[in-house]
């Protein structure tokens, strides 16, 4: 709380120089019970970096966030922050931002703003209201959040991270919850500001086009483990419907789609024998050589991505999810 | 605009007017029976003879004493049994040890009603103010202990993990994350206890006392002065919608932010 680096006041409009932290991870592994979410992971980021993380719900990418922000211990491997392992994971100069505004209800919103910064009340107050101006919510500095909108919260939210001078900024699908137009917005507003400040980032998203948008890399991580990295040297700032962003996107999202991608383990190959269409959900039967097997698909995806009947499929599953029981019945 | 604007006044005193009504009514009709000789002033004084009996009390000075006396006694039960609920609340919800070795405990003594407890009270204290004050700080001490420790158990583990993260610990996470969190349970704890210190307090007043609201009713009944009576229990039901009105405004104050979000 006392410490000198957060005394100092937010330098207001002052490029910092080589402001960046280099990230090092090295056979990071983390594992929540007997279960391997992530699985010898190997990353650097060289200082001022904006890394851009997709992969499928479950893959790990939120849980390596969690750890570089040292709100979960890690199992075994490094993380070195500039050379040096953080202090029991936790780095002040690393700031994380939710994918919930995770707002103070009562707390106004200059004050959630000022969150953890100690110093003269005058002096926190300023600094706070600098950043809320740079967010663009000055205005609304003596609101209680309850009031704003979900994409205000997400701007208060970033303030609050600026204002440590984060060298290190981690953002946990910070705009998964708004809606289309917030989102540009925001992701306008956190590549300024990133260029502005040259911290480096690592933004979690499940939307391939926004990595592509904001990332100079984009990084696929599938079942604990990085398996695709691909600079994006593309020229700021970056449009959805440009031809090299949806180029970008189609090979990361080819990667995620495609079938090695998925676990090797637990594959049966099989032929369709039964469609049954429905909404939201459809139901799609494969005869394997050892009975049955029945696929639960969204429609959605099936109308993009039609199948027909007696073509070869491979079926797979996650091995937690294979339910065991002793088979009494056979001779 | 006009049209509309008479048509909303008259609307705001219909719905103001109109609770008032059905015992407004009562009332009238209560004092035309009493007068009309159908109901005896041993059962139900009329509500005038109340009135004055009121204020005879009020002139004579006597009126105030009591009800002095049992607010001082309300009071120092409430702030006695209040305060040591709250401190241990807040002990056994934010240290996993003390709720280990004392929430069993008080868990068990919470089983006992209050009121149960009055032949050992007397014994103990005699029948000073002691006693009575020990009776309504238990009843409100388990009231608001409860709710002091859900209320701390209840904060959003969100909010204490970006609290964390944001470099906040030890006092400062305490005072703006987990009291915060808390404190609309620990003021519904308030609210109910300052129903029940009322209950308590009636109880305690009427089995022995010199002085208090209690002991006038009690009297007055021996002298069948039942105008008297039906005084000191208006006077409970006013002291209690007070100490209700009491608790709205601290919920007012303390939880504006919670206003605020209503509103949108």
């Amino acid at each position: 709380m006392g410490d000198g680096a957060m005394e100092k006041p937010f330098p207001r409009g002052k490029r910092l120089e080589g402001a960046g932290i280099r990230v090092r991870i090295d056979g990071l592994v983390k594992r929540f019970g007997g279960r391997e979410v992530l699985r010898g992971l190997n990353l650097e980021i060289p200082p001022g970096e904006f890394v851009s993380i997709v992969g499928r719900s479950g893959c790990g990418k939120s849980t390596l966030l969690r750890l570089l922000a040292g709100l979960e211990d890690i199992s075994s491997g490094t993380v070195d922050f500039d050379g040096s392992p953080p202090k029991n994971g936790y780095r002040e100069d690393a700031r994380i931002m939710f994918q919930d505004s995770r707002l103070l209800p009562w707390r106004t919103i200059v004050e959630n703003t000022a969150i953890g910064l100690a110093g003269k009340k005058e002096n926190v107050r300023a600094c706070a209201l600098d950043v809320l101006k740079q967010v663009g919510l000055a205005d609304r500095a003596d609101d209680w959040p309850g009031r704003l909108s979900g994409g205000q919260r997400q701007r208060v939210a970033l303030a609050r991270a600026l204002i440590h001078r984060p060298r290190l900024l981690l953002l946990d699908e910070p705009l998964g919850a708004l809606d289309a137009l917030t989102r540009l917005e925001m992701q306008r507003l956190i590549e300024n500001i990133w260029k502005r400040y040259e911290f480096t980032a690592v933004l979690v998203t499940h939307d391939v086009a926004e990595a592509v948008i904001l990332g100079d890399r984009i990084v696929l991580i599938e079942d604990g483990l990085i398996t695709f990295d691909e600079k994006v040297a593309l020229p700021r700032p970056r449009e959805y419907g440009q031809s090299e962003v949806a180029a970008i996107g189609r090979r990361a999202l080819d990667r995620i789609m495609s079938v090695n991608s998925l676990n090797v383990r637990n594959q049966v190959k099989g032929k369709i024998v039964d469609i049954q269409l429905g909404q939201p959900l459809s139901e799609v039967v494969i005869e394997a050589a050892g009975g049955f097997i029945a696929a639960t698909v969204s429609s959605r995806s099936l109308s993009e991505q039609p199948l027909e009947l007696e073509t070869e499929v491979l079926a797979f599953f996650k091995s937690n999810e294979v339910i065991l029981a002793v088979n009494s019945g056979s001779e | 605009m006009s049209i509309v604007s008479v048509r909303d006044l008259t609307q705001r005193f219909k719905e103001n007017i109109q609770p008032w009504i059905v015992p407004m009514a009562i009332l009238v009709f209560w004092q035309a029976s009493s007068r009309l000789g159908w109901l005896s002033s041993r059962i139900l004084p009329e509500p005038l003879a109340v009135v004055k009996a009121g204020i005879n009390l009020a002139l004579s000075g006597e009126l105030f004493r009591h009800i002095w006396i049992s607010s001082l006694r309300a009071s120092g039960g409430f702030f006695a049994g209040g305060g040591l609920g709250l401190l241990l609340g807040l002990l056994t919800g934010s240290f996993r040890r003390m709720e280990i070795v004392l929430d069993t405990s008080l868990q068990m003594i919470r089983n006992i009603p209050p009121l149960a407890l009055i032949p050992l009270a007397i014994l103990w204290f005699g029948i000073d103010e002691t006693a009575k004050i020990f009776l309504i700080s238990l009843g409100v001490f388990f009231v608001i202990y409860i709710n002091t420790f859900h209320g701390i158990r209840s904060v959003d583990p969100a909010l204490l993990e970006m609290g964390k993260s944001y470099g906040l610990k030890g006092w400062a996470l305490y005072r703006e994350i987990i009291l915060p969190g808390a404190l609309s349970s620990i003021l519904v704890g308030v609210r109910y206890a300052f129903g029940f210190m009322w209950v308590i307090l009636i109880v305690a007043e009427t089995i022995s006392a010199q002085e208090g609201i209690g002991y006038m009713t009690m009297n007055a009944r021996e002298f069948l002065q039942t105008d008297v009576v039906l005084l000191g229990i208006i006077l409970y039901a006013i002291l209690g919608k007070l100490a209700d009105m009491l608790a709205r405004a601290l919920e007012r104050h303390w939880l504006k932010w919670n206003a605020a979000c209503e509103t949108t």
